[in-house]
């Protein structure tokens, strides 16, 4: 075994700088080194950090949604953060809902056999002949995407998940984006935390 | 040539795949009974103002450098603990957190085009400049990862210290692990993989909770395991403690070399004194080390050697690697059933070809972060050795500053007081 | 006093607290294991069967849905077993979160029972026996020889897994094109080239001879006409008749199976296809009689699927028009048949492409260019423009493409060469007919395109509802030719309707009854005609006048004009979704159930 390599005396290498050698000068070069790197830290900080583009939370595009059903399951939070919203404007408000009822539901009703929602979160009020209104309940909302799979397959696709950025943790590396086949997630700006697809270019014929 | 199917088309379609989007099948009707649209739910995020987190973090680790430092008091730093668990763990629910920073840092440098925010570059960089010169007093009592261990450790053993050595080795593989991920684009894993958030959330994926739990169970007996063993961010604040200028004492005066403190520390970091029978042969001890600089280049591109032959093998953990994959044994007619990420793939516009290009580009990019990351091993590899071989001489009982985590166990067993201080 | 001394535990024993602090950590201890315990049961259980996607609720839901009539016994069970399921999932939520708390509270208090027993039951700091053992320098050798160890097994497991793990991705084609023939070279015997030539291209048109550009102008091989971009080359057809008088009615014949498919003609005869979920059939009828010659059912060919493809009932089985060309006729199907018959009904060749992965159908046309069809075979996913030999159907080319569409393919004889344009839910996409080479390509559109390109004025227009009408013009001279946007316009416009363009101006005709006329050179309306019925079929410019027929088979002909001129509204009788064809004074017209040929004289 060795006996003794006293050689590295003061550079780098000697971390455990024994209480041996305490006596230092008022501002030696170690401080000067420390000194330095305070600065590039801070430097660091400012250059790594894009005030301007505060990319900050997570959400979906609707557009890319391929309502698989893992928002409801891959999120952190149980229940997830994702719910369903409606963009009312975009909606027929169809008495025979794809949204609302089972494919092939023999009655327009909220009878067990013939409601879509496996937690009955969508709502159904009557608005006027032939017009129903479809709204959701947050509480009850789990996020599976069965109604926004039906509103997309039979109806115009006002049924949306979206990450409810009031409930979402806002996780560094989403939970649910790793998991979505359809690479709908992103990140997304504070100021516009929604992706809602809306009414707006072209606009929809008028009955 | 035919659209807008007629509501009998419901009844037909059952199975159609529903992505046909920004298909106005239905027109918007012209209500006449006045009723108006409510408005969609769209919360804003309930937000915490940067200057808020970055205050946080600055008192935190100011206080507790304080009661490290000045107050020596180790009921005093384990309050400190808890109370960060209670605000950066249950409040705050885990995140942000410097230990994941790493990587937002880390994608920020690698140039993948997403910046960092001002906060969480304060964050990264915060407790590192305090570990200049104070020491790890971050792990001590300000992260919320590190205080639950800490108070979880309640009958600490001491490990042996070549097991501790090697058991060490761990953060840095997953350190380089975590850039490599995120050099490839393949995600955050220190963030997927922390084993405690869950606990913060109270919620969250089995496997998360198993994880955690086996890790604080381990903890109640060998303190901290998360800490030494793995933590990514410990490394570098490893690196910066080691140059601290106040770093803590264990003794508030002169040692008198009483040999109390030997086995107070559960994390082995505490340097005892340099015996003076030196054993046989100093020549031996000079020739290895000399070997040992000799080898380390070849070490080196050896590691990184090894690490570029693994590539395919690490690739495996890109999700974009995996579908190609999928993908590509679909089409030789391998599974009888598309994934739900086949499937999704085939709806958008691009074409296996394309996948395969996007993998092929992918591998390459594995093929040098690979490399990168062995010769990164190699080099923690021969920097471990290199140490074990150097003999540095000290006459008390110091503390290590690379592995003491300031956790102010050591001062109980110190007899010595501030009074005996021959100023 | 000095802060060290206070802060420092006295080591002291405190007897009585440690009995106390026991108590409670071992029943702490006690409840998070049952507590734990529990959660991790409920987890399992839900695990096991989640209540939401119950299978027993899905094995119920779809034997109502299958049942004819109401069955109140069955939707009272799914009732009954919905009610338990969602019982059973909101209280395993509920149990989920009170667990959470509980194990936390009693993780606390056993961490807090703990800490105070160690306090007042403290071990007292005592060094090691006077040798440290293992020794200061034992330990250094055992670490180092430990990590030479553990990095000697980190080699070893990277090079396992290097030898083990390949990736199963195939390395990326240069060329998108796809099915391109690929000869597979047999090993160690190299093909002369001239052999391999041969094999490469079986059919290279042996004396088979294709009609030129000239005929085909001469006859109406396909939808819209020569070329599929709705311009006739005869400018003799009629305009006034009536069908109920039989007025310029040259003959009217039933059509045995309906479909939207518009009618094809070449010389004397004249073809049309019809299908129903199970049967296919091709009829060939005398242009001048009306006579059925022949109708030809088609079999199961290679790769036919069992069940018949879902479709919506306006698209149904056989929205595709033919193409004819020469001698033979073909047509395709919604389940992906393709058929090519000769002039007396025998089947040439026949071959399925895939069923199409379509969810109104397939719909687009065929067209002829000459030695090749052209199969727009646009869907889901594996969209792409075929090249078949039309003298044995082998594939010649195939493009992938990427976007599903409900368009037709057009084939323009440009001042730069013959352009094939396709139009997909995002783009227009120009190739070369005979080599599949894309020559540009254009993003434009958007939604669920059916319209197909037009021709005029030496601009191409290509339209679909919600997204805009889009001239496209090219500088000159330019090979390839280089596309840039005209104009665009974005008032009406057309659903399922085609465009159709003459040398002054376009016309667009949509589902809600509009017609417009667009001037050609700046884009401006020049007028807008609303008509009572909304327009499946596309118009064709016939000379300076414009056909076209509503969804009811009124026929509205009107001016190639800056205003709008009607020259007369006669009626086909009945409901109509096809494109009539215009020859050499005679329109072929196909309605719900008949062809009827219109004739001055």
């Amino acid at each position: 075994m060795s006996k003794e390599k006293t050689g590295t005396d003061t550079s780098a290498t000697d971390a455990a700088g024994g209480s041996g050698d305490v006596s230092v000068p008022a501002f030696s070069r170690r401080d000067f080194m420390r000194a330095a790197a305070a600065v590039a830290a801070g430097g660091g900080a400012w250059m790594v950090s894009h005030p301007s583009e505060q990319v900050f939370g997570w959400q979906l595009d609707p557009r890319k949604c391929q309502q698989c059903g893992r928002c409801a399951t891959a999120c952190v939070l149980t229940p997830s953060a994702v719910k369903c919203v409606h963009a009312y404007e975009m909606c027929g408000f169809c008495d025979l809902c794809g949204g609302y009822l089972q494919p092939g539901a023999k009655a327009q009703d909220s009878g067990a056999e013939n409601e879509l929602c496996p937690v009955a979160a969508l709502k159904r009020k009557y608005v006027e002949a032939p017009f129903y209104l479809y709204t959701i309940i947050e509480d009850l909302c789990i996020g599976c995407g069965k109604c926004v799979k039906g509103c997309n397959a039979f109806g115009n696709g006002s049924l949306q998940l979206q990450v409810k950025q009031e409930i979402c943790v806002h996780c560094n590396d989403c939970a649910i984006a790793r998991n979505c086949p359809a690479q709908a997630y992103q990140r997304v700006p504070v100021a516009k935390s929604y992706m809602l697809k809306t009414l707006e270019g072209g606009g929809a014929p008028k009955a | 040539m035919r659209r807008l199917p007629c509501i009998f088309a419901l009844l037909l379609l059952l199975a159609v795949a529903g992505q046909a989007t920004a298909a106005f099948r239905f027109p918007i009707p012209e209500f006449e009974s006045g009723y108006q649209h409510p408005t969609p739910v769209t919360p804003a995020p309930r937000l915490i103002p940067p200057a808020v987190d970055i205050a946080a973090l600055a008192g935190a680790l100011s206080i507790t450098a304080w009661l490290v430092l000045k107050r020596r008091s180790r009921r005093e730093v384990l309050l400190m603990a808890v109370a960060s668990v209670l605000y950066f763990g249950f409040y705050r629910k885990g995140c942000i957190c410097p230990v994941g920073s790493v990587q937002n840092v880390a994608n920020a440098v690698v140039g993948n085009g997403m910046g960092v925010p001002f906060v969480v570059a304060v964050y990264f960089f915060l407790p590192l400049l305090f570990a200049i010169y104070f020491g790890r007093v971050f792990c001590a009592g300000v992260c919320p990862l590190g205080a639950a261990q800490e108070i979880l450790a309640l009958f600490p053993v001491q490990i042996s210290r070549p097991l501790e050595h090697v058991l060490g080795l761990f953060a840095y593989a997953y350190l380089g692990f975590a850039v490599l991920a995120i050099y490839t684009g393949a995600g955050f894993l220190v963030c997927q993989y922390d084993p405690f958030v869950g606990f913060f959330r109270l919620g969250g994926t089995f496997n998360m909770f198993l994880a955690g739990g086996i890790l604080l169970l381990i903890g109640i007996f060998v303190a901290r395991p998360y800490c030494r063993f793995l933590c990514p961010y410990g490394v570098l604040l490893r690196w910066a403690s080691i140059f601290s200028k106040w770093h803590v004492t264990i003794t508030p005066a002169e040692c008198i070399q009483c040999r109390l403190c030997e086995n107070s520390c559960p994390y082995n970091a505490i340097v005892v004194p340099t015996p003076e029978n030196a054993p046989d042969d100093r020549r031996a001890g000079a020739r290895r080390l000399g070997l040992l600089l000799l080898a380390t280049p070849l070490i080196v591109i050896f590691a990184g050697w090894t690490g570029l032959a693994s590539h395919q093998f690490i690739a495996r953990i890109h999700p974009t690697i995996r579908l190609a994959e999928r993908v590509a044994a679909e089409e030789q007619g391998v599974y009888a059933e598309r994934s739900v990420e086949s499937e999704a793939f085939r709806a958008g516009s691009k074409t296996p070809a394309d996948l395969y290009a996007q993998a092929e580009a992918l591998r390459i990019r594995f093929k040098t972060a690979s490399a990168c990351f062995g010769a990164f091993m190699g080099v923690a590899f021969c920097g471990r050795m290199i140490r074990l071989s150097v003999i540095r001489r000290n006459r008390d009982y110091v503390a290590d500053q690379g592995a003491c985590l300031s956790c102010a166990r050591c001062f109980a067993y110190c007899p010595v007081g501030k009074e005996d201080a021959a100023f | 006093m000095p802060l060290s001394d206070k802060n420092k535990p006295r080591f002291a024993a405190n007897e009585t607290l440690w009995r106390t602090a026991m108590t409670v950590a071992v029943v702490a201890g006690l409840f998070a294991l049952v507590v734990s315990t529990l959660l991790i049961a409920n987890y399992l259980q839900m695990r096991a069967v989640n209540p939401l996607d119950n299978p027993e609720i899905v094995k119920l839901r779809l034997q109502l849905a299958q049942s004819q009539e109401p069955n109140p016994t069955l939707s009272e069970q799914i009732r009954v077993l919905d009610l338990l399921a969602r019982k059973a999932f909101f209280t395993s939520q509920k149990q989920l979160q009170a667990g959470a708390y509980l194990l936390l509270g009693g993780v606390v208090v056993l961490a807090l029972a703990l800490y105070l027993a160690g306090q007042s039951r403290p071990r007292l700091p005592l060094p090691n026996p006077d040798v440290p053992a293992p020794g200061y320098w034992t330990v250094r050798a055992r670490a180092r020889e430990l990590i030479a160890l553990a990095g000697f097994v980190w080699v070893i497991g990277a090079l396992l897994a290097a030898h083990f793990t390949r990736l199963d991705v195939p390395v990326p084609a240069a060329t998108a094109s796809l099915g391109a023939p690929v000869i597979p070279a047999k090993a160690g015997t190299s093909l002369p080239a001239s052999e391999e030539q041969q094999k490469t291209q079986p059919a290279a048109a042996p004396t088979v001879t294709w009609p030129d550009w000239a005929t085909v102008k001469k006859n109406w091989p396909s939808f819209r006409g020569p070329g599929s971009y709705g311009v006739a080359q005869f400018t003799t057809a009629p305009v006034e008749w009536d069908v109920e008088s039989g007025k310029n009615i040259k003959w009217k014949t039933d059509v045995p199976l309906p479909a939207p498919n518009s009618p094809v003609v070449w010389d004397n005869r004249v073809f049309l296809s019809g299908a129903t979920a199970d049967k296919r059939e091709i009829y060939c009828f005398d242009s001048d009689s009306g006579q059925l010659l022949w109708a030809y059912t088609l079999g199961k060919l290679e790769g036919t699927p069992d069940a018949p493809p879902k479709v919506s009932d306006e698209t149904s089985f056989a929205a595709p028009t033919m193409a004819v060309q020469g001698d033979r006729a073909c047509a395709i199907f919604a389940n992906g048949d393709l058929a090519c018959v000769d002039f007396s009904g025998k089947l040439l060749w026949g071959k399925n492409l895939g069923a199409p992965d379509n969810h109104y159908g397939h719909a687009s046309s065929l067209i002829a260019f000459q030695n090749l069809l052209l199969v727009q075979f646009d869907q889901k996913a594996n969209g792409r423009l075929v090249a078949l030999d039309l003298s044995d159907g082998h594939e010649v080319y195939a493009v992938k493409r990427g976007i599903i569409s409900w368009s037709s393919p057009a084939c323009v004889e440009t001042p730069t060469g013959f352009q094939l344009l396709l139009n997909s839910s995002k783009d227009v996409t120009s190739y070369e007919p005979l080599t599949g080479k894309q020559l540009w390509q254009l993003k434009c559109l958007s939604g669920e395109v059916a319209p197909s390109p037009a021709w005029g004025a030496g601009l191409f227009l290509v339209a679909n509802d919600y997204a805009t009408a889009t001239a496209i013009k090219f500088a000159e001279g330019k090979t390839p030719p280089e596309p840039e946007i005209a104009w665009q316009f974005e008032d009406a416009l057309p659903d399922t309707s085609s465009p159709v363009g003459t040398d002054t101006h376009f016309y667009l005709s949509t589902a809600r009854g509009e017609i417009v006329c667009l001037d050609a050179k700046t884009g401006k309306q020049a007028w807008m005609q609303e008509n009572e019925e909304g327009f499946n079929a596309s118009p064709i410019a016939v000379g300076d006048r414009i056909y076209l027929v509503d969804r009811k088979g009124m026929v509205t002909i009107f001016k190639d004009s800056d205003s709008f001129e009607k020259l007369g509204s006669p009626t086909l009788g009945e409901e109509s979704f096809a494109t009539p064809a215009f020859m050499d004074g005679r329109i072929y017209a196909r309605t719900a159930t008949k062809l009827i040929c219109i004739a001055a004289g």
